[in-house]
């Protein structure tokens, strides 16, 4: 739990390196595919860093709502801080949990869309490509059992030693990652990185779109085709490793995660793609919430350090604020908040600044606003509850982890997260069925919210598979073995007609 | 990366439109694309700054660039699919996905 720091300017040593990034706390899952490396699948939510993008941020949005001295002011916001501020009161802090709530609510909606639209992808393409859908007897080298018995004992033995054998492999990848990272060999990794989207943007999309053109039966040329290519491979690369628009990499992103999935779908033999997914929530589990997991040294090294967690293994969501921010601003605004920005790192660079951003947004009601369900009036309510039960509760003194202070990016998602969920309904679809494919997909999606949930409660990185492919799992084999069947009888004998 | 942060300097801005312009001569007029979409708003809508002007002008050359070049590449295709047929085996060889079905 942590402290929320009040919107009096507080010149603490911590606020001095307002400006530099700073690290925050994550949600991890695993990644693990062989080409994306084993590194964090992370949800990561930053509450307050200071990192590039100041303009907009979701608790702005709502930024009346979080001070209870000043309900509907647009006025500056008190922010939420970690470990920071004039100490840490059992009001306030329980306050925040509430309000974490709300933002959780709001995180999850900005998940949905990336989430939605990377199954999307893979759904299309399996119900559209047979390629992807059919076994041509290839077989990633991890799976050295191809399941071809006549018994289901038998596979099923073989499909366990496959999922062994790829968690092996995953989790050796992965403490590599740690290693490199945690002795700063930072030219292997990102080596490793680049090499992994380049394969993935250039091989891939290639056989992807081969794929797409020969199952739609468009006509194209090598030339065209290199060109668009080239033209794809080399933007993604450069907003992936290097500065782009936001949006762009965050539609880059989505599209490698399917391309990954549905590498997964097609090469992975059919029990081994179930029992991999199993496996997978598992060391998931394990690599975050373990005291020794890689990915949880992994996230408190980076917040050590004060990094970020190389953008190619993590999608992003709070960017998309800074996007609306920049249409929505006002002109005028900008020069002022540059000097405001210049004396504020001359000085106290933390609160001061914060005012004109809730001003900003305040002003501007977006649709956000009420966007996932939460108005100005159901907060006020529940403030209210809050104050009445808040003194009985006990707060846990601050974690460590959450020590320092940031700015909220919003929230976080690992790359393998993506590819997982979307293996699972892309799995699902592959046979056919679009009520356990529908299933899956709205299993995935409580899953996800579940999972941001407990990091509103936890406050600290947590898998953000377990949930989603427990769900997804028990949600496909539910309507696969035992809805569809049911339905097909109902309506074979006419019960509904 | 975002345009609107106030910790970005216009410079380094001026200097990312740059890179983008100068990058799209690689044969890369996507890069133009975003470039001109992406500072569009920065380049005629934003207050003025000392690197605006600049800004805007490749901000249009990148436009125009990438729309030359999408142009360029829709002629070849059409231009193509036109004469497919009657270019025969070098068609052949130059196609990526012969359409299969009717002629």
């Amino acid at each position: 739990m942590a402290a929320r720091e009040e919107p009096v300017p507080v010149a603490s040593a911590r606020n001095m390196g307002g400006s530099r990034p700073q690290s925050r706390e994550i949600q991890t899952s695993t990644s693990s595919s062989s080409f994306l490396p084993p590194g964090p699948n992370v949800i990561i939510r930053d509450p307050n860093h200071d990192g590039p993008a100041p303009p907009l941020n979701p608790p702005d949005r709502t930024a009346p709502s979080r001070s209870r001295s000043e309900p509907l002011a647009p006025g500056p916001p008190p922010r939420r801080g970690r470990g920071a501020g004039p100490g840490p009161e059992p009001v306030i802090l329980d306050e925040e949990e509430e309000l974490d709530l709300k933002y959780g609510a709001h995180h999850v909606i900005m998940l949905f869309t990336p989430v939605t639209l990377c199954m999307a992808v893979v759904v299309a393409t399996i119900a559209s490509v047979t390629f992807y859908r059919e076994k041509d007897g290839v077989y990633l080298v991890y799976t050295p059992f191809h399941e071809k018995n006549d018994d289901v004992g038998s596979n099923t033995w073989e499909a366990f030693a496959n999922a062994g054998i790829l968690l092996g492999v995953i989790a050796v990848m992965t403490f590599v990652l740690i290693f490199a990272y945690k002795y700063k060999c930072y030219r292997l990794i990102h080596g490793w990185l680049f090499l992994s989207s380049l394969l993935l943007l250039f091989l891939f999309t290639y056989i992807y779109f081969g794929e797409v053109f020969k199952s739609y039966n468009i006509p194209f040329d090598y030339i065209s085709l290199a060109f668009c290519l080239w033209n794809f491979g080399v933007v993604g690369m450069i907003c992936i490793h290097w500065k782009g628009p936001l949006l762009l990499q965050q539609a880059y992103l989505v599209f490698i995660s399917a391309l990954m999935a549905l590498i997964f779908i097609k090469y992975l033999p059919n029990i081994t793609t179930w029992v991999v997914l199993g496996a997978i929530s598992l060391w998931d589990l394990f690599a975050v919430l373990a005291p020794f997991g890689p990915l949880r040294i992994l996230v408190e090294t980076a917040q050590e350090r004060n990094e970020q967690i190389f953008p190619s293994l993590i999608y992003s969501a709070g960017v998309i604020y800074t996007l609306v921010g920049a249409a929505e601003r006002p002109a005028g605004e900008q020069d002022d908040d540059a000097t405001r920005n210049a004396q504020d790192t001359e000085s106290a660079p933390g609160p001061p600044r914060r005012p004109p951003r809730g001003q900003r947004t305040g002003s501007t009601p977006s649709p956000h606003d009420e966007a996932d369900g939460f108005d100005r009036q159901w907060v006020r309510q529940n403030q209210n509850q809050s104050e009445a039960s808040s003194q009985q509760r006990v707060i846990p003194p601050p974690r460590p982890l959450e020590m320092e202070e940031e700015e909220d990016r919003g929230i976080k998602l690992g790359l393998g997260d993506f590819i997982f969920y979307s293996i699972l309904v892309g799995k699902a679809s592959s046979y056919g069925d679009w009520n356990t494919t529908l299933a899956c997909f709205v299993a995935i999606l409580i899953g996800l919210c579940l999972t941001l949930m407990f990091l509103a409660i936890f406050r600290r990185a947590l898998p953000a598979l377990p949930f989603s492919i427990a769900f997804g799992l028990v949600f496909y084999f539910a309507t696969r073995e035992i809805i569809a069947p049911f339905a097909d009888t109902l309506s074979s004998q006419q019960v509904f007609f | 990366m975002d345009l609107s942060s106030a910790k970005v300097s216009g410079a380094d801005k001026l200097d990312l439109c740059r890179k983008y312009f100068l990058g799209g001569f690689a044969l890369l007029p996507f890069l133009w694309a975003v470039n001109a979409v992406w500072f569009a708003s920065l380049a005629f809508r934003a207050p003025p700054f000392a690197e605006q002007k600049a800004i805007r002008q490749y901000v249009l050359a990148s436009a125009v660039g990438a729309g030359l070049s999408l142009l360029v590449l829709i002629v070849w295709i059409v231009i193509f699919n036109q004469y497919r047929a009657d270019w025969g085996a070098v068609a052949d060889a130059m196609s990526f996905n012969i359409p299969t079905g009717q002629p």
